[in-house]
């Protein structure tokens, strides 16, 4: 009895962690999609301005952006701050550079180019009203699919896992 | 709502988007990648199951959060105008059908090359890099370099043969 009672308590407490962390997901991605429109990083126009050194908006954001998060995550770690889901130490992991990052990104840099979107931008696109960016994501669920099939038949040549540049769980 | 009409000044803008990477990492070692939300929303769509993982819900966020931005600010119409590129000499001219497949061959491009790569702008440029991870700094001098390249060359290559 009390071992059951002790499965009980674990696996809602796995659940509830599961639903607190969609919970975040959610909000933090209408906080990600929000801040991409206040940006203009939805607009073809202001990315590829941005990539011909027209502005200098992207670079000096990304860069601004680069640095404050270095700096916040580098001092919860430092610091052993504990995540609020589920208390466990703030911390990620880090990936040896592979050729399927070289190769990979130069595709994605063409394609990021060409649409004048990358994957975030075009989601956020379709909440807006820009419609083009249902061509786009649907381009990109298309290309991400014959990615995962392509690299499940080479396995000689496996990809990088999805969001696999710092996983730390 | 007129603080949020006019476009973030890039000083504003990039610690929102720090504040967004950080908060995650702090909220439960969660990863700020829109790619990776791609990803887990195409496999929630080939098998769904009960309830899909965070990513789905940062997917459908980021939608919402489009939205939230357009009834904030009073500008949501429905359009399939996207500025310059509807002029560039490949598709000028040529109806919805010619832009529709430009951005459907591109978008491939971006899909297939950053799920081979493990990321996109956001999980391999702001949080890779942030993260000092090889792997993500590499990817992303790699998408600038090409990206900025194509960029220049576009005028010229896609303009040839322009009314």
């Amino acid at each position: 009895m009390k071992a059951a009672s002790v499965g009980d308590t674990i696996s809602s407490d796995v659940a509830g962690r599961a639903t607190k962390t969609r919970i975040a997901g959610l909000l933090f991605g209408i906080g990600f999609g929000f801040w991409l429109c206040w940006t203009r990083f939805t607009s073809y126009d202001v990315i590829l301005g941005g990539l011909r050194f027209e502005r200098l908006y992207l670079w000096l954001m990304f860069g601004m952006a680069v640095v404050t998060a270095a700096i916040g995550l580098q001092v919860l770690r430092a610091a052993g701050a504990r995540t609020w889901i589920d208390e466990t130490r703030v911390d990620w992991t880090t990936t040896p550079v592979r050729t399927a990052h070289l190769v990979g990104s130069a595709m994605f840099g063409v394609g990021w180019a060409v649409a004048g979107t990358c994957p975030g931008p075009a989601a956020a696109q379709i909440g807006q009203g820009h419609l083009a960016g249902l061509f786009t994501a649907a381009g990109i669920f298309a290309g991400l699919t014959f990615q995962g099939w392509v690299s499940q038949r080479r396995v000689a040549a496996p990809a990088v896992s999805p969001g696999a540049c710092a996983q730390a769980q | 709502m007129m603080v949020v009409a006019d476009q973030c000044p890039w000083y504003v803008a990039g610690p929102l988007l720090a504040l967004l990477v950080v908060g995650l990492r702090w909220t439960g070692n969660l990863h700020l990648g829109a790619l990776g939300s791609f990803v887990a929303t195409e496999r929630w769509m080939a098998r769904p199951r009960a309830l899909p993982s965070w990513r789905v819900f940062f997917f459908a966020g980021t939608i919402m959060g489009g939205l939230l931005y357009a009834l904030v600010t009073g500008t949501l119409h429905f359009t399939f105008r996207n500025g310059t590129f509807d002029q560039m000499g490949f598709v000028a001219g040529r109806g919805l059908a010619a832009r529709a497949s430009l951005l459907l061959a591109a978008g491939a491009f971006i899909g297939f090359g950053a799920r081979m790569a493990g990321g996109c702008t956001s999980g391999h440029g702001v949080c890779g890099v942030a993260q000092r991870s090889p792997g993500s700094v590499a990817s992303t001098a790699t998408f600038v370099l090409v990206a900025v390249v194509v960029a220049h060359l576009l005028p010229v290559a896609l303009k040839v043969g322009a009314p």
